[in-house]
């Protein structure tokens, strides 16, 4: 597969869009509330991977790992550019209720409904990072400040909390 | 042993993987992950869990999507070849094609007549100029025949003076008034014909307003024969009036168009049987 999209084979890109877009997707739109926007993100991302393909080397780790931090950093940049702000800044006050509702809520989609026992096993504070860290896109320095808690302790929860996550695959 | 739990244990590794490191950290991780295999092996197994934790959150994009991003990772390619659609969407498509392809056979169709039309048009141009040609030509070449046919004609009338035993030559003598004057008559009494050979015309060539002109002396008088000129490629033979009976034929010079009688000191030559 690395092989082929290396040598920019059609074929290739195709499959890692059906095998990955799920995934990428799933990532990008609880970081991106608004539909179109994610889709946008999506797009981008499969075009960046394209693109930049030949700065991937399997020595550095897994492909997903690649896929899914180009996806994250490319979903927090179009959070914060200052068209997607202003854009938020312009809707309509009515509205505004709903819309921080969904911002603040990654929780209660529909879609996230199966995965709800998985997070479930993790404690708390455990969850709470993990939200803000690959969900909501925030670095763990912004993690610390938002709950008030000391870098080292944000760090050793990240990992308890991924530690538990492979406690629950395996 | 110790300093590679304790390296584990700052967590140091989930952030490398979740792309929250430094540049630094990032080259520093990188470098243990090389020199030990339980950092490679633990790295590993992060990566493993946050993909599956990935894939438990999947969310299947629109399946419009698909076609969309499959297109403009090519159009950012500059690949203008399309993806195939999901296979039910294909064939759906497959209808329209018979379309659009006989709408572009019609349209080569069309361009090919009218090239070939243009072409024929330039090829009668060129055959209509190359007839014209022709027609000239044989023009040229017919009257070409004609005057080879009269000179024929005429030779033929030549030879037979030379031919005819009933001719009889005289060589007419200059007189005392143009003594190297000289002039050859041939003339056939039995068939009345006289004739001279202008090649052996010896006289000055005549001006514009004179010509000269022949006599024969029928019975001691002159009776007119012609005129004839003298010019400087005049070789052939002339046939002149017909005269049944002379004693001699003499050339004078007269205006143009001949005189009822000989001027006789403008005479030239003359000669007797």
């Amino acid at each position: 597969m690395v092989l082929a999209l290396r040598n920019r084979e059609k074929i290739a890109i195709e499959a890692l869009y059906d095998m990955y877009s799920s995934s990428l997707y799933g990532v990008i739109s609880r970081i991106i509330i608004d539909t179109t926007t994610s889709e946008d993100v999506l797009q981008e991302t499969f075009v960046k991977i394209w693109h930049s393909f030949s700065s991937y080397s399997t020595e550095k780790g897994r492909l997903f790992t690649w896929m899914i931090n180009i996806a994250r950093n490319l979903a927090i940049d179009k959070l914060r550019s200052k068209d997607f702000k202003n854009q938020n800044k312009n809707q309509e006050l009515e509205n505004n209720v709903t819309s921080i509702d969904e911002q603040r809520n990654t929780i209660y989609k529909p879609e996230l409904l199966g995965i709800k026992d998985l997070v479930e096993t993790l404690k708390p504070e455990q969850k709470s990072i993990l939200d803000l860290v690959y969900f909501k896109g925030y670095t763990h320095v912004e993690a610390a400040e938002e709950l008030g808690i000391p870098l080292g302790t944000i760090k050793t929860r990240l990992r308890m909390a991924i530690q538990q996550l492979r406690k629950h695959f395996n | 042993m110790e300093d590679i739990k304790a390296y584990m244990e700052t967590g140091i590794l989930e952030l490398y993987v979740l792309g929250d490191v430094s540049p630094q950290e990032k080259l520093q991780v990188e470098e243990m992950a090389a020199k030990h295999p339980l950092i490679k092996a633990e790295l590993e197994e992060i990566e493993l869990s946050m993909e599956l934790f990935a894939q438990e959150n999947a969310i299947e994009p629109a399946e419009a999507l698909r076609d969309r991003v499959l297109n403009s990772v090519l159009t950012n390619f500059n690949d203008d070849s399309t993806f195939s659609a999901v296979a039910d969407k294909t064939e759906a498509n497959v209808v329209s094609l018979p379309a659009a392809k006989s709408n572009s056979f019609y349209k080569y169709a069309f361009a090919a007549c009218l090239a070939l039309l243009l072409a024929s048009g330039a090829a009668l141009i060129s055959l209509y100029g190359k007839l014209q040609d022709s027609y000239s030509q044989i023009a040229t070449l017919q009257t070409n025949n004609q005057h080879f046919a009269n000179q024929v004609n005429f030779k033929e009338g030549e030879l037979q003076v030379l031919r005819d035993t009933s001719f009889k030559f005289l060589k007419l003598q200059g007189t005392a008034h143009a003594p190297d004057a000289g002039l050859t008559v041939a003339w056939s009494p039995a068939r009345k014909k006289v004739w001279i050979d202008l090649r052996s015309l010896k006289m000055p060539a005549n001006d514009s307003t004179h010509q000269y002109q022949l006599w024969a002396l029928v019975s001691g008088k002159p009776v007119d024969l012609g005129v004839f000129d003298k010019t400087a490629d005049s070789a052939d033979m002339k046939e002149m009036k017909s005269t049944a009976s002379a004693d001699a034929f003499a050339v004078t010079l007269e205006p143009k168009g001949g005189s009822v009688s000989p001027t006789m000191d403008q005479m030239m030559v003359i000669g007797k049987f």
